[in-house]
């Protein structure tokens, strides 16, 4: 289609106006008695007629026209065809308005042609929407969370040795927490190194701060394994979501800030949070961090400074750089945010269950 | 731990509401889980992190209620009159497992009257939730909950040949404890005995033999430090623990040995009467090393992100009990009491100063420098698979990562190579077993699982029973299987996987829009790029035989690979699980795909020219595959072939002839550079006839 007259107006085809205004004329005639005939149909019928009169395919009016077109110069053409084209559009518009004029009026009336108005109390095609776990949507909200802040998410293997789950995290051969019954020890050959079923995500901070040097910002996730016999609040998988940050100048004034930055953000409006000492083997000093939910303090998770103990195992200067580290019991998290009194049923796989989230 | 506030009131008088104590209790480190009044009394349960022994006691929640609320701290010193003979003529000790037994202590008393507890210390003891005995068994009890080291009374007529032996169990040997349950010992476990028989579980219980009783007259008061892991080998080897055992797993204060000792006395002189001999009669040496430790006052503010001025920093630490050797404006050096074993560390002085100055001092409003992120391949994978598989109305199911043995005889896709009608497999697999944990996860499950579609037909099980919309599920998570090399003694693929309908074209195309999703489009729409996914027959036993494919990554420059499998689950295997109609599974390792993800997108202009749709109508032998087809049909139309898309596939013996079929397809053709014209196409479709009649022996159905 011709895009505007300007793109036309050049020298040579300013002597060949003399068929234009003719076939302009034409034209617009036939706009006029188009939009005439077709107000003038008092129904279907009448319109249909006017239809054929004029947007016909075979002997339509407009057709006919088009060979008029094909008389102008070369030159003539790209205008012609523009007004052409423009009628054309403008006697369709016309024609479908008294078309739906037609249909709505007919509906109103209930009449014959009443079966045009659809039932729309009718369901609509269903289209099923699947849904992701609801612990997936609590690590993804605390994911995009700290992303704003910087940090990372990584992963790593679930089956670890006693290095990553242990010793680098200053859990000695002694530390009660080491022992078989409660962790998920691999049966395997003798002579070969114990490995197990990780009983914590801090496995992969070790792992990232092993491999990469300082300034470090990672979120740790997955599942993890403690013999915990199940019940409404326990079972002995379950997830964790640690965050880690390594960098030189970092306190605690930082970690509570992370924290509340978090808290604000994860629960929505002016949260506090809450620093009460604790104890743990990979973070000095240690804290448990409660965050206020309405009115109330709620037990978030664990933190603190990385212990000196631990950056020195793996390669850290504790005198260079120092960090902190946090962790969060995502089902704890996700059963408070969903009132699901009852852990158990995040593994029920229930698909009334998982619709709802 | 639980704290009788009329007892606390021995040590030191706060003067303050409970609800304050507790309050500041639990800023400070001893956290609240409830307050009850019984009788006068209140009785405040406190968790004590496994650091604090201290604080096992009531003393030494006084000591740091003292400090929180800077009041005074009294306790006695209990010196009982010592009226009776040499101890060493009533009672030998002899330590045989030093590494077990570091020291021991025995004070005898003669001619003591068991009987009934007074009313002080029975309602004491109640507030605490102890059941009172009699007055030589409360008494102990009463001390250790007093100063937190346990202690033990034996009936000295009981003891045979006149001495105490601290030794190792002999293996086999076996104790009847005043549980009255008789246990075989380990030689892991440390006992104290006569020259005959085991008396005790070291730090764990004693036993019904020496126990004290009515007719009990001679009693030996023992104090003792034994080894936290040998107490805890008993403890929960024997599944025997107990109020001393949860003690010494810790570790006592040492200073208490004999203050406990010497109170224990005292207290029996004064309410069961009797006659203490004189001296202790002691083996071993009292292990007891506190710490001298320098702390830089500048290092407070380092690690808080707060100030906290070099004599407050002193005022904490000595009002804590820690004793200044000497200081500089810059720097001081402490000794740790002898009841902080935990502090042996710069940080961890600056961790009593923080929680005496109190965390809320701790500004929540620094700001951290921002950095930039992105998130992982792998994440990004995770996220793209399942937002494909959502918009196909897919739940995300969640399943343990160890199932049963019923579950695990399936052969997994990921160490069976099956069969495929390809002359070789992709890969070969090392078909080894699962690997298994212990204890089990849950009753029965103790196999690391190699492939998730178990575990979805479970849930889909589950959900067909309750009657649930519909099972269409699917997981993300890892498989385990054992490693090829020493360096990885575990592989751990990462699995997509799905249940859904039991028709195999639905679950083709789920893999392929996942497989599409992550930028790995599949033969049938492939134009262009370079790593090619195909779908080659494979018989494995978790299928229906001949309805499943495994799913071939050809990656540039690599070896094809197996990197899913689709099919119809074998009838026998979903009747096991309880799912009476066919099953359509899917599993994918995302870890071998997160390559996909990576590759750089750049734009391929979309064609400006019109389209040319043609559907052609071929007639082939009923046995050729639609991949054959399909590949003559691409081969005969060169590049301006857009898309071939099968419309259609029926059979009819009289209009078609016996074994043939008619095969429908749309193609759409367009050229990049200029309209294509009619001609053209058709001399294109008749190329693909061509090339289809010499591959795959087709002929042209006339419309």
């Amino acid at each position: 289609m011709a895009s505007s007259d300007e793109t036309n107006a050049d020298g040579n085809s300013q002597a060949c106006l003399a068929g234009l205004p003719a076939f302009v004329a034409e034209i617009d005639r036939l706009c006029a008695d188009a939009k005439a005939v077709i107000a003038a149909a008092r129904n279907e019928v009448d319109l249909e007629k006017a239809r054929i009169e004029f947007l016909g395919a075979r002997s339509g009016r407009l057709k006919g026209i088009t060979r008029l077109l094909s008389g102008l110069s070369a030159s003539e053409r790209p205008v012609g065809g523009k007004h052409f084209n423009d009628a054309k559009e403008t006697i369709t518009a016309v024609f479908n308005e008294a078309k739906d004029r037609m249909a709505v009026a007919a509906a109103q009336e209930g009449g014959s042609s009443a079966g045009a108005a659809i039932d729309i109390t009718l369901p609509g095609k269903q289209l099923r929407l699947g849904h992701l776990h609801p612990i997936t949507q609590t690590i993804r909200r605390v994911q995009e969370i700290m992303s704003r802040l910087g940090f990372e998410s990584v992963d790593g293997p679930e089956v670890e040795d006693q290095w990553h789950n242990f010793e680098a995290l200053a859990i000695g051969p002694e530390h009660p927490a080491r022992d078989p019954l409660d962790n998920f020890y691999l049966t395997v050959a003798q002579g070969v190194e114990p490995l197990l079923l990780r009983s914590q995500t801090s496995t992969v901070q070790i792992r990232v701060m092993e491999n990469r040097e300082a300034p470090l910002r990672i979120v740790s996730l997955g599942r993890v394994y403690r013999p915990d016999t199940a019940d409404a609040t326990h079972y002995p998988m379950f997830h964790q979501v640690e965050g880690l940050l390594i960098e030189k100048g970092s306190t605690m004034a930082h970690l509570k800030s992370v924290l509340r930055f978090f808290a604000a953000s994860f629960l929505g409006g002016d949260v506090r949070v809450r620093f009460r000492p604790s104890f743990f083997p990979f973070t000095e000093p240690s804290v448990e961090v409660d965050m206020e939910w309405g009115g109330r303090w709620i037990e978030m998770g664990g933190a603190g400074m990385v212990d000196p103990a631990v950056l020195k195992a793996v390669g850290y200067d504790p005198h260079e750089v120092s960090g902190f580290a946090f962790g969060l019991g995502v089902e704890r998290i996700a059963a408070r945010r969903y009132g699901v009194a009852d852990i158990r049923d995040f593994y029920r796989n229930d698909v009334r269950f998982l619709e709802q989230f | 731990m639980i704290i009788s506030t009329n007892w606390l009131a021995d040590y030191v008088q706060l003067q303050a509401p409970t609800d304050l104590l507790v309050e500041r209790l639990l800023m400070s480190g001893l956290n609240h889980e409830s307050t009850r009044l019984v009788g006068s009394d209140t009785a405040i349960e406190i968790e004590v992190t496994s650091n604090r022994p201290d604080c096992l006691g009531h003393i030494g929640v006084a000591r740091e209620a003292a400090v929180l609320f800077a009041r005074p701290l009294h306790f006695p010193d209990p010196q009982p009159l010592q009226q009776g003979g040499d101890v060493a003529s009533s009672v030998a000790v002899e330590i045989l497992a030093a590494d077990l037994c570091p020291f021991y202590s025995a004070r005898v008393i003669r001619g003591v009257r068991v009987g009934p507890s007074p009313a002080w210390l029975i309602e004491r003891l109640q507030t605490v939730g102890i059941v009172s005995i009699n007055n030589i068994v409360d008494i102990t009890n009463y001390v250790m909950l007093e100063c937190g080291q346990p202690l033990h009374v034996f009936d000295l007529g009981t003891i045979r040949g006149g001495g105490l032996i601290v030794r190792r169990a002999v293996a086999g040997e076996s104790f009847t404890a005043i549980n009255h349950k008789t246990y075989v010992l380990s030689d892991q476990i440390c006992v104290i005995a006569d020259a005959q028989r085991p008396l005790a579980l070291a730090g764990v219980m004693g036993g019904a033999d020496s126990e004290i009783t009515a007719n009990t007259v001679d009693i030996v008061i023992e104090s003792a430090q034994f080894a936290p892991l040998a107490v805890r080998a008993a403890a929960r080897g024997l599944i025997l623990a107990s109020a001393s055992s949860y003690r010494f797993e810790r570790g006592p204060d040492p200073a208490a040995v004999d203050w406990a000792s010497r109170r224990v006395a005292a207290m029996v002189l004064a309410s069961a009467g009797g006659t203490l001999d004189r001296g202790v009669c002691t083996a071993g040496t009292l292990a007891s090393h506190p710490a001298t430790i320098e702390l830089r006052f500048g290092r407070v503010a380092e690690v808080l992100g707060i100030d906290v001025a070099a004599p407050r920093q002193q005022e904490i630490l000595l009002s804590l009990g820690f004793v200044e050797q000497w200081s500089s404006p810059e720097a001081s050096q402490w000794q740790a009491p002898t009841w902080r074993r935990d502090v042996s560390r710069e940080i961890d002085l600056v961790e009593e100063i923080a929680r005496i100055e109190g965390y809320d001092k701790v500004p929540e409003d620094t700001p951290i420098a921002a950095r930039p992120v992105e998130l992982s391949r792998h994440e990004k994978t995770i996220r793209r698979a399942s937002e494909v598989l959502v918009s196909a109305g897919f739940c995300e199911a969640m399943t343990r990562s160890v199932v049963n043995e019923a579950m695990e005889t399936t052969q997994s896709p990921w160490n069976h190579a099956g069969s495929t009608d390809q002359a070789r497999a992709t890969k070969s697999f090392a078909e080894t077993g699962p690997l298994s944990v212990s204890p089990a996860l849950v009753r029965g499950a103790d196999r690391l699982r190699r492939t998730l579609l178990p575990s979805l037909l479970e849930a889909r099980a589950g959900n067909m029973s309750v009657g649930a919309p519909h099972g269409d599920l699917f997981e993300i998570a890892r498989a385990y299987l054992p490693g090829s090399t020493p360096h990885t003694p575990i592989e751990e693929p990462l699995l997509l996987s799905l249940v859904t309908e039991g028709d195999f074209s639905v679950a083709k195309g789920l893999a392929e829009a996942v497989l599409a999703g992550l930028g790995l489009p599949s033969e049938a729409d492939r134009c262009r790029g370079a790593n090619r996914i195909t779908f080659r027959r494979l018989f494995l036993d978790l299928f229906a035989p001949g309805q499943a494919a495994e799913i071939v990554l050809h990656a540039v420059d690599c070896e094809p690979e197996r990197i899913g499998v689709v099919g119809i689950i074998a009838s026998g295997i979903a009747g096991r699980f309880g799912l009476a109609s066919a099953v359509g599974a899917m599993e994918l390792r995302l870890d071998r795909l997160e390559f996909a993800v990576g590759v750089e997108r750049s734009l391929h202009r979309p064609s400006e020219f019109p389209a040319i749709q043609r559907d052609i109508n071929l007639v082939v032998d009923a046995t050729v595959p639609w991949g054959n087809i399909a590949e003559a049909i691409r081969s005969g139309a060169g590049d301006l072939l857009e898309e071939c898309r099968l419309l259609q596939i029926w059979q009819d013996a009289e209009r078609l002839g016996k074994d043939k079929k008619s095969v429908v397809v749309s193609l759409r053709l367009r050229s990049t550079v200029g309209t294509l014209s009619s001609d053209e196409a058709n001399r294109m479709v008749d190329a693909i006839v061509v090339a289809c009649g010499r591959q795959v022996h087709a002929t042209l159905r006339s419309a």
